[in-house]
């Protein structure tokens, strides 16, 4: 995969302001929407669909925590592919049990305020090991390649992990609030 | 009121059109304001209605509304109900006069058909009808019509707007762009008011509802989510109301339902809503069982009651539209109102509700739509880079995986265009062929989603199982339709793929319309083909130019040489050629050799957006550019 910090033009860190990201995208949409080029020809036309595509897809994966890190992590020649982190912590996976088994009991309830209750619990939590995944991200920040410090990313594929069962957590919330709006 | 004067010189105007469920709308720019132009019965809204009369003749509008009642069989009525839907759709089943077709195979039965004993046209076919008549309008009033933008709900899925597309296609229309109803919509009260901020768009119309949250900013339209619901709309109310007058008529068979009464009595429904927009009682003498008559009474307090259901199925889609969004009602700063359909005193009332604010309505709902239309079109055809519309997809993309599930390759509100790849490997040794199913939804299991497209990938070398990698892209173009390559990764062979389209008309099926139109000697097939690919080489002619102009600096040794030669070859292709196909031939030698070219100004249009000094060269190429026009004009070449 090409590099979306370098497709949107931004400095390669993991805590991104999300109003410049999309005010970066909307300058280079201006510049790429296949509608600008409306009046040259077909083949024109695609090369500017795909390069509008190409834009859109950086956005996406810099708009997502997840796929963002990943994006850090290639950058310096590491990847991390989704099944491949190690093992969470046993009580990590207890927590995230209790949550779930909590969120479908509000679920079958129908109790609306208890699943957003849960929803605003587990996102307090996600942003949590947001914050810590920006500071063990930060060794890869600005540079090209790999730290060579022995220990210099302890920490983040476990993060990872845990930042997808919280992602996971929460699009379940979205699925029970999508029946119950 | 000033009469235009006849200017032979006059470029074809882009005109926009709202081919909406009840009415259709050409509009276009006239000094800069949007207007709706005269159609066929006078007024600005057609009443998209088709008669077929017994005797060939095809009737369009108020006059063809007019034998709804006599005819209803004959008349087609909402036919954008039907766009892309197959045969055997639940849309069929409902309270209405047609009669529909019985599929004769399985390839007819992609699409529905009305059965009219002589012809059994298709909806494609039914909506060419309407968008020939407003394009005969257009002529009429403006001689020349350009390039045209159709707005389709954006709730629509990819067949629903294929078809469409194909329609405006057998109208003999240039059709640059489908458009999103809301968003259109929005363009118009974006510039009437020049305000950034967050908006909602409500649209009830005739047949579909949708709800999109934008944001405005410096001229991008931003759409950042879309709802809504196809099949819904105020059709669905004068059903409602129907039914009620059905019952007090003693009506209570479907035997008793014949199409001539059915239709009568729909136009008494739609008569007695619309009279509840002023009034707070409604009498409607109807034809008893039996003979003679029964008069029926109905308050705005009951209809408010009997679209109550209709209504909430709305507000669902507003409250999820507005999560997807990540927003609280509170945070908008206006709600929009299109459609006919929210003039009804309870459905503005509702809206307010939901949104916790009273909603805009000073443009006419019933126009606003093809105003926006119209400014899109004039902005596509000037290439101005002052607006742009950014607009989402409005239904998750996936493909069905073994056990019938759907692995979701875009989800729903992702910008467009967008891509996605996805691998794929074999399952059996020496398979050579695979089929992949495409679907639109969001529900679990792909039998409950919208099947888009199942191909079949062929020729791939035999190997043992799981070692071929076929890497399938996804694209979405700018008007929401799909396109699907697929590569086989260990050969690097590109594979034949064949999309069969699970509803509505192959391209085959398309063309054929198109030549059988030659037969019933509407016009000249190849006379149109190559009208056509002229207008698009001198489209292509002046953004040459224009290019070769401004990021001259950017040709390489030899490269003007031969873009030089390939435009003048193209130049006396247009002028003097008997056939499309070589004028097409030049267009692609235009194509080959400036492709480099291009992609090195999409280069530097990147890095000026990145470097932020966009703003100040596109004011002094803007300028550049129009002093190369009026050059071009003044040598006749442009």
């Amino acid at each position: 995969m090409s590099d979306p910090f370098e497709i949107l033009g931004l400095e390669p860190r993991f805590k991104l302001d999300l109003g410049a990201l999309e005010a970066r995208h909307r300058e280079l949409s201006r510049a790429l929407h296949p509608d600008r080029y409306a009046g040259g020809g077909a083949a024109e036309r695609r090369q500017a669909l795909s390069r509008a595509i190409e834009v859109n897809d950086a956005l996406r994966v810099l708009k997502d925590p997840v796929r963002r890190a990943q994006a850090l992590l290639a950058r310096s020649g590491l990847s991390l592919e989704e099944g491949r982190e190690p093992q969470a912590a046993p009580a990590f996976l207890m927590d995230v049990l209790e949550l779930r088994e909590e969120l479908s009991v509000a679920g079958r309830a129908k109790d609306g305020a208890a699943v957003r209750r849960l929803g605003e619990s587990i996102a307090a939590r996600e942003s949590q090991v947001l914050e810590a995944l920006a500071l063990g991200l930060a060794p890869l920040e600005g540079r090209d390649t790999a730290p060579t410090e022995p220990g210099a990313l302890r920490g983040v594929s476990e993060k990872l992990g845990e930042l997808r069962f919280f992602q996971r957590l929460l699009s379940e919330v979205r699925a029970i609030e999508d029946e119950l709006l | 009121m000033l009469l235009d004067i006849f200017d032979p010189k006059a470029p074809p105007k882009p005109i926009g059109i709202d081919l909406g469920t009840t009415n259709s709308i050409v509009a276009t720019l006239r000094d800069g304001r949007p207007t709706a132009l005269t159609n066929c019965d006078g007024a600005s809204l057609l009443p998209s209605v088709v008669y077929y009369s017994h005797e060939g003749p095809i009737l369009v509008g108020r006059t063809a509304l007019s034998y709804a009642t006599r005819e209803p069989t004959r008349t087609i009525q909402s036919v954008k109900r039907f766009m892309g839907r197959a045969a055997d759709d639940p849309e069929t089943q409902r309270l209405g006069s047609y009669h529909f077709a019985m599929p004769t195979s399985d390839a007819d039965a992609k699409s529905v058909r009305f059965e009219l004993g002589t012809s059994r046209p298709t909806p494609v076919e039914v909506s060419a009808e309407i968008l020939k008549s407003l394009r005969q309008s257009a002529l009429d009033q403006l001689r020349g019509v350009g390039g045209v933008v159709i707005t389709v709900p954006a709730y629509f899925d990819d067949a629903q707007r294929q078809a469409t597309k194909d329609a405006g296609r057998l109208a003999g229309l240039d059709v640059l762009r489908l458009l999103n109803e809301p968003t259109a919509a929005a363009l118009a009260y974006g510039l009437e008011k020049q305000k950034n901020g967050l908006f909602a768009v409500y649209d009830l119309g005739g047949g579909t509802f949708d709800v999109t949250i934008l944001r405005l900013e410096d001229g991008v339209f931003q759409v950042k989510s879309t709802g809504g619901d196809s099949a819904l709309g105020g059709d669905d109310m004068d059903r409602a109301v129907a039914e009620q007058m059905l019952s007090a008529m003693g009506v209570t068979t479907d035997a008793e339902r014949a199409p001539e009464l059915t239709s009568v009595v729909l136009a008494a429904a739609r008569k007695a809503k619309e009279a509840l927009t002023t009034q707070a009682n409604v009498e409607v003498e109807l034809p008893a069982k039996g003979g003679g008559s029964t008069v029926f009474r109905l308050s705005r307090a009951e209809l408010d009651q009997l679209i109550t259901p209709l209504l909430e199925r709305t507000g669902r889609s507003c409250r999820r539209a507005l999560r997807d969004a990540g927003l609280t009602a509170a945070e908008l700063d206006g709600v929009i109102l299109v459609g006919g359909a929210t003039r009804v005193p309870r459905v503005r009332a509702y809206v307010s509700e939901v949104f916790g604010k009273e909603p805009l309505a000073d443009i006419d709902p019933d126009l606003v739509v093809a105003y926006g239309a119209a400014i899109q079109a004039e902005l596509l055809a000037t290439q101005s880079d002052d607006v742009l519309l950014l607009d989402v997809l409005p239904l998750s993309l996936g493909i069905e995986t073994m056990g019938g599930g759907v692995d979701q390759i875009l989800p729903r509100n992702t910008t467009i265009p967008a891509g996605a790849k996805a691998t794929f490997t074999t399952y059996a040794d020496h398979q050579t062929g695979f089929e992949i199913h495409v679907v639109q939804g969001e529900r679990e299991l792909a039998k409950d989603c919208r099947s888009l497209a199942r191909f079949t990938l062929r020729g791939i070398p035999a190997m043992p199982a799981g070692m071929a990698r076929l890497d399938v892209t996804f694209s979405v173009d700018e008007n929401n339709l799909l396109n699907v390559t697929a590569v086989e990764r260990t050969t690097g062979l590109s594979q034949t793929i064949e999309v069969k389209p699970s509803y509505g008309l192959s391209d085959e099926e398309v063309e054929r319309m198109l030549e059988d139109a030659l037969d019933h000697g509407e016009e000249d097939f190849e006379a149109r083909r190559l009208s056509d690919a002229r207008v698009e080489a001198e489209r292509i002619l002046l953004a040459s130019r224009k290019a070769l102009a401004v990021d001259s600096d950017l040709l390489e040794a030899g490269e003007r040489e031969r873009i030089d030669a390939a435009i003048e070859a193209l130049g006396i292709a247009v002028a003097s050629a008997k056939a499309a196909a070589s004028i097409t031939a030049k267009i692609d030698w235009l194509a080959d050799v400036t492709h480099a070219f291009a992609g090195r100004r999409m280069d530097r249009a990147i890095q000026s957006a990145i470097s932020g000094k966009q703003l100040v060269d596109v004011e002094k190429r803007v300028e550049h550019a129009a002093g190369i026009e009026a050059h071009l004009s003044e040598k006749g070449l442009g």
